[in-house]
């Protein structure tokens, strides 16, 4: 028998799928497709124009070094977005190879491991990457049109763009097929050497990081290239986040040979991975599948946690059935390893943008800085908050699925297990949201009023967040789909993300940028300024509007699932 | 036909398979017996080439599953518990996806597509997507798929669930006429029933050991019992049982 039909099968397979799929998408309503794409373009215009309005900032402020920081932005922007690629094409194709019925459909056929691989592979990377090229194509045609590029930078985005994609998800895709190959049997053990590495050289890096950002102030340039110096990691020669940044840079510059250049090295290295990649794949993809089959050691036991009784407690307030069904879903959440690895990489970035290197220099900020930096700090959080809370907890009611019958027939309400729902989101995004940007408020010395705007604001944001993702997720549920990150990608998730951005933002600016906005107006390294009454004059309209946040979708939600029929 | 030889196959410290040794002839229709837990799906995976043996070979048509899994594969339609079916695929797709993963001659594809939705009476829903199909629609979607490429060896685990009895009928005089026209049938079921009705013979596991193995008669003998199956069944798991209890006393 030959295999050599093989590829061309896989292809129209992936075309079938594509054509079917959205045939059916626009069957089911053409309007909801439509609104999913105008949500997506909402949330793209949004990335746009808030990039377009830095640079144009950066112009008109004749910043000093402006070439240098819009290279180092890049180059943490590709790095940034290239390791959550790396982790998020992981997750998914672990679970794509090595755990789905399709997976165990075609190794049970003569299909070729590496076609299998191969299969996967791309749909892995496009559902992982489409965030990444919605937000990164606006970004990029920010720049180009505040920087006045030539024509052929817009044409060559597209290709920088994917090729980079490749690079990420091609390590991602080794990786993957070499630790389910080679993991050691103790994964316990493993997991707890490479997380106890991976704490150490961080802690290395920041030390090093900290002390750099100590002396440096921003008009003074032997410090910024000294600060930017290290970071030399996202900016080494051998970095593919850097031949990006040299590649679109020299692009906007007109530089066509250097640009097609580093377009090749991004190219032609992701190209070679992914090879190695599908050969590995060819030889340990199956020896792999029946490895993680076999399990561990041997079977695990699964017993009652410590995290379980933590998590009893801080809903202490919730009557004994709520309490249980929160606890449930706190238990079933931390034994999925592809929630908790995403969960993790989210609590990273946010400790990242919440403990912002200059955070911790109060005594060397100027006013303005302060209060600019708390403020990012304050919007970078809230915007992960608004991304964690739709990834992992809008699909909570979604993933209840044909199973939900089993909680339908128990003497709990359906609004008690909304509200079950409720608590779990907003217990655990209050604590960790109020948590990340108090301590950083803290150590930045803000005074105490804004300390409180900033606590209240989060607050209102957190506990609104978590009414509209529990309750439109249960007036737009998916209980065929059983993965997480493809039920947020629909049509309901795409709304309430897109709901989710538009409430945050009017939280902040109605409780938080009056006040902000009366410290920029004063001089720099000038006291802190003086304020009066109408900064606080959003205040009350952003409360009622958390408080509909709340109640509204809720009301939805509960409606909705007491007229759900299994 | 399948030639099972000293296998074993260990999760850790625990062998799900131990030292099993089997061989089916072909055109034999066969089925495999045994309480939940006992090593029948972990062996049904070893013949498909998912899972491999820790030691001992699985050979189907000849072929070794490890070394020569493709050539292996070839030769057979695995047909599991919970089938699964592309939801955005029609029914018709789906037979062609697995006629070109076959490598099918595209004409003789064809014909042998028109073939298998005329014998599962698949007419009426073949060109709509499969995530619309109730239970039975999906079973006789995914068994003409099973053999649509005239497979040599048709694996079915546990086909009769969820079946209407007029199905369950139609499927038991599929797999006779299959066995009749020389594939060889290897079937995983709780149903006693449709085991003694159809098979030649009857394998019983238990813990990964092969208790017992022939036709009914002479496992009959072998088990010194006269009832039906489910008698011998019972007789055969529970003597397992005590058995494997006294080895463990001190």
């Amino acid at each position: 028998m030959s295999t050599a039909t093989q590829p061309a099968a896989f292809r129209r397979l992936r075309v079938r799928l594509a054509r079917n799929g959205l045939r059916v998408a626009l069957e089911a309503g053409r309007v909801r497709f439509l609104s999913v794409i105008f949500s997506t373009l909402v949330v793209s215009g949004f990335a746009f124009g808030f990039s377009l309005y830095l640079f144009g900032q950066l112009t008109a402020n004749a910043i000093p070094f402006k070439g240098a920081i819009v290279g180092f932005l890049f180059d943490l922007l590709f790095f940034t977005l290239g390791s959550m690629l790396v982790v998020s094409t992981g997750v998914i194709l672990y679970a794509s190879l090595y755990t789905s019925p399709e997976a165990r459909y075609l190794l049970s056929t003569p299909a070729r491991a590496d076609y299998v691989f191969a299969t996967r592979f791309q749909g892995a990377v496009a559902f992982s990457s489409w965030a990444f090229v919605a937000l990164g194509v606006p970004i990029f045609l920010a720049y180009g049109v505040s920087a006045g590029v030539p024509w052929w930078f817009y044409a060559l985005l597209p290709a920088f763009l994917l090729g980079y994609v490749l690079l990420p998800g091609s390590v991602s895709a080794l990786g993957c097929v070499l630790l389910v190959r080679f993991m050691p049997r103790n994964r316990k053990q493993f997991a707890l050497g490479v997380g106890a590495a991976a704490v150490v050289l961080l802690g290395v890096w920041g030390y090093r990081a900290y002390w750099a950002a100590r002396h440096t102030l921003v008009n003074q340039g032997g410090e910024l290239e000294t600060l930017i110096g290290r970071f030399e990691l996202v900016r080494s020669s051998v970095a593919p986040s850097h031949w990006m940044t040299r590649g679109v840079l020299a692009a906007a510059r007109g530089e066509a040979a250097d640009a097609l250049v580093q377009l090749a090295l991004v190219w032609s290295n992701g190209l070679v991975l992914y090879l190695l990649a599908a050969a590995a794949a060819k030889r340990l993809y199956r020896p792999g599948y029946d490895r993680q089959a076999g399990g561990g050691r041997g079977k695990k036991v699964y017993r009652d946690s410590v995290l379980d009784r933590v998590m009893g407690l801080l809903v202490f307030y919730l009557d004994r059935p709520t309490r249980v069904l929160v606890v449930k879903d706190f238990r079933t959440f931390r034994r999925d390893p592809t929630q908790w690895a995403l969960l993790i990489l989210f609590g990273t970035l946010m400790l990242v943008g919440a403990g912002n290197f200059r955070s911790y220099m109060s005594a060397d900020l100027a006013v303005m800085d302060k209060y600019a930096v708390s403020l990012m700090n304050l919007g970078g959080t809230a915007v992960l908050l608004c991304a964690g809370l739709s990834r992992f907890v809008f699909p909570l009611v979604s993933l209840e699925g044909r199973k939900f019958w089993i909680l339908g027939l128990t003497p709990v309400s359906r609004d008690t297990i909304l509200w079950g729902k409720f608590a779990f989101a907003a217990t655990g995004s209050v604590i960790i949201a109020e948590g990340l940007v108090l301590t950083s408020d803290l150590f930045l010395g803000v005074p105490a009023q804004l300390l409180g705007l900033h606590a209240a604001a989060l607050a209102v944001v957190a506990l609104g967040l978590s009414g509209l993702n529990v309750g439109l997720g249960a007036v737009m549920p998916n209980f065929r789909e059983t993965d997480p990150s493809k039920v947020v990608v629909g049509f309901g998730g795409t709304v309430n993300m897109v709901a989710g951005l538009g409430f945050l933002l009017a939280v902040i600016g109605l409780m938080v940028v009056p006040f902000h906005g009366a410290q920029f107006g004063r001089p720099l390294r000038g006291a802190d300024a003086a304020v009066s009454w109408w900064v606080y004059a959003g205040v009350p309209a952003a409360l009622a509007l958390g408080v509909l946040a709340v109640v509204l979708p809720l009301r939805a939600g509960a409606r909705a699932l007491r007229g759900v029929e299994f | 036909m399948i030639e099972l030889t000293n296998v074993t196959k260990r999760y850790g410290p625990k062998a799900a398979v131990k030292d099993l040794s089997l061989s089916v002839p072909a055109g034999e229709l066969f089925a495999f017996l045994g309480p939940n837990g006992a090593g029948k799906t972990t062996t049904i995976k070893m013949l498909c080439g998912l899972l491999f043996p820790t030691t001992g070979t699985v050979r189907v048509g000849g072929f070794d599953l490890v070394t020569e899994g493709d050539q292996a594969r070839a030769l057979i339609s695995y047909v599991p518990d919970q089938p699964f079916l592309y939801d955005k695929l029609t029914g018709r797709e789906f037979l062609q996806f697995t006629t070109d993963l076959y490598g099918m001659p595209a004409a003789k594809a064809r014909v042998k597509i028109a073939e298998v939705v005329e014998l599962f009476h698949l007419d009426d829903f073949v060109d709509d997507l499969t995530e619309r199909y109730s239970h039975g629609m999906r079973q006789r979607t995914v068994f003409a798929a099973a053999l649509v490429h005239e497979p040599k060896l048709l694996i079915a685990d546990e086909p009769t669930v969820g079946l209407d009895p007029k199905s369950v009928r139609e499927l038991k005089g599929l797999l006779r006429r299959l066995a009749a026209g020389g594939t060889t049938v290897f079937l995983s079921t709780h149903t006693l029933d449709i085991a003694e009705e159809l098979a030649d013979r009857i394998g019983i596991i238990d813990h990964g050991r092969l208790l017992g193995c022939g036709t009914l008669a002479e496992l009959q003998t072998h088990a010194a019992v006269d009832g039906n199956l489910e008698d011998l069944f019972m007789a055969i798991t529970e003597e397992a049982g005590r058995e494997t209890a006294a080895s463990r006393t001190p």
